[in-house]
């Protein structure tokens, strides 16, 4: 088979040869329990420090609004049970998406089980989240609403100043899953109105297997905690952190930090090169927004196709499919369908996510390749097919 | 890597379907069930099977199936073909269970196409 092309940077991206060096460093030199007070333990404390300072540094917050977890599905779940939780006794009314992430919608549903009511909001056909639908939504009751940034399937970027907005002047907890948009887009926390928000290494070149969960420091700003176990954390999230991924996070969002102007250019090119290369396609329809939608992604579908045998044919590139068969779901992707895709079209779907590797010869091949599956399996199928 | 869903047959037959496309004066059987849809089309002679074409819209194991079908059925007796079963396609191609479904759809296409062909010829 051909050396594989990675175009599945929205899933997960290599780490940063300085990261993995970092962390390396990390694992031999100060690999003690960072709660330990001897000199080793010190060192592996002092590690997380300067992470936790570089990350903080990213979004322009102090270093100790940010929580350590396992990655964005634990924030999810830290940030949206944990902040539903401590303000119960307030109101039991919670407000989300229904183009949200399975981390998100999961937990809500999670929620709906244990007594809380959640209105779902559908997108309208580009996928966004009209500020006044949002509004007409929160109620006195309701005290947590929860809105991703980027969204992870078709790029789609949501208003968060103005919903957060919305949520200050109604004292709701605002909760962001940031997984998509953390070290790839500038976010200010210091002016954005964002209470709780998610986010995890390795979508940014940084290491799997750890996240964090920010909490703005400002009064109502809580969450119960998920685990029980020690000290750590402020009891928020106890266990023995990992010092190692800790410090990798830390330098990928110092590496980000300092690039994400140029990055960002690259992704747009990129992708601009790519969708040049598909827009003749006969049938073919862009899920998401092209003009204001995050640059790294492009999601398109294609009248007449099957997905998976699409995704087949697209060897050896590596991209996303909403296909049924090729998921564990069996059911062709929420999110398209919510966006009023077909089920035909929502799981025709290719996901093309471009990174900091990606070349414009890859893209140029992916775009040929594509457009040479589709040619092939039109001439395949029945007439008036699908 | 390990974990492919797909046997090495059935990447060889999907990506080499030797015999997808249509026959001139065939008779033509197609079934759309399952989300799937195939197209078989034969053309007899005294009662045998001399050419088989087909068209598919469904996934890999599905467009391999029916390229293994038509690759075995040609020249074989008409009759043989109301006895089809996707049982031995899906063990031979290592097709996965779940996808169970969609091999059924081309063994109704063929059982279709055996009423079709040995009770009397329906020309495309």
């Amino acid at each position: 088979m051909a050396a594989p092309i990675y175009l599945d940077y929205a899933a997960s991206t290599p780490v940063d040869q300085r990261v993995a060096e970092r962390m390396f460093e990390c694992r031999v030199s100060a690999y003690a329990n960072p709660s330990s007070n001897h000199v080793v333990g010190r060192q592996a404390r002092s590690n997380i420090d300067t992470a936790a300072a570089q990350l903080a540094a990213l979004f322009n917050v102090e270093p100790e609004t940010l929580i350590w977890t396992s990655g964005a599905t634990e924030s999810d779940n830290l940030g949206i049970a944990g902040g539903a939780r401590y303000r119960k006794n307030r109101g039991r009314h919670l407000v989300t998406m229904t183009t949200e992430h399975k981390a998100v919608t999961d937990v809500f549903s999670m929620l709906e089980k244990q007594g809380f009511e959640v209105t779902w909001l559908d997108p309208d056909a580009s996928g966004h989240l009209a500020p006044d639908v949002f509004a007409a939504a929160l109620r006195e009751d309701t005290q947590l609403a929860s809105i991703m940034y980027v969204n992870n399937e078709t790029g789609v970027v949501q208003d968060v100043a103005a919903l957060g907005s919305i949520c200050r002047d109604k004292d709701v907890l605002f909760h962001v899953d940031a997984a998509q948009a953390v070290g790839k887009i500038a976010i200010d926390l210091e002016s954005l109105p964002i209470d709780l928000m998610s986010l995890t290494g390795h979508k940014f070149y940084g290491p799997k297997g750890i996240g964090a969960l920010y909490i703005a420091d400002r009064s109502g700003c809580h969450v119960e905690p998920l685990l029980f176990g020690g000290g750590q954390q402020r009891r928020i999230r106890p266990g023995t952190l990992p010092s190692d991924l800790i410090a990798g996070l830390g330098l990928a969002a110092d590496i980000a930090a300092a690039r994400i102007d140029d990055d960002l250019a690259h992704l747009a090119e990129m992708r601009a090169v790519l969708w040049d290369g598909l827009r003749s396609v006969d049938g073919i329809l862009v899920n998401g927004d092209l003009d204001a939608g995050f640059p790294g992604i492009l999601n398109v579908s294609v009248e007449g196709i099957e997905g998976e045998s699409l995704l087949l044919s697209l060897e050896p590139l590596c991209v996303a499919t909403g296909s049924a068969c090729n998921s564990k779901s069996q059911e062709p992707s929420y999110v398209l369908r919510a966006l009023g895709r077909s089920d035909m079209l929502a799981q025709s779907s290719i996901r093309f996510s471009v990174g900091r590797q990606t070349s414009r010869e890859e893209v140029l091949y992916a775009a040929r390749r594509y457009r040479e599956a589709v040619a092939h399996l039109r001439k395949i199928a029945p007439g008036e097919a699908r | 890597v390990s974990a492919d869903p797909y046997s090495a047959m059935v990447r060889e037959l999907f990506a080499n379907p030797a015999h997808s496309g249509d026959l001139p004066d065939a008779t033509v059987a197609r079934i759309d069930d399952q989300g799937v849809s195939v197209q078989l089309a034969a053309t007899h002679e005294g009662g045998v099977i001399n050419s088989l074409r087909f068209r598919v819209w469904g996934c890999p194991h599905l467009i391999a199936a029916c390229e293994a079908f038509c690759a075995a059925a040609e020249g074989r007796p008409a009759g043989e073909l109301s006895d089809f079963h996707a049982v031995e396609i899906m063990r031979t191609l290592s097709v996965p269970v779940e996808k169970t479904g969609r091999i059924l759809v081309l063994e109704d296409a063929v059982q279709s196409l055996g009423r079709s062909v040995c009770g009397g010829a329906v020309p495309q």
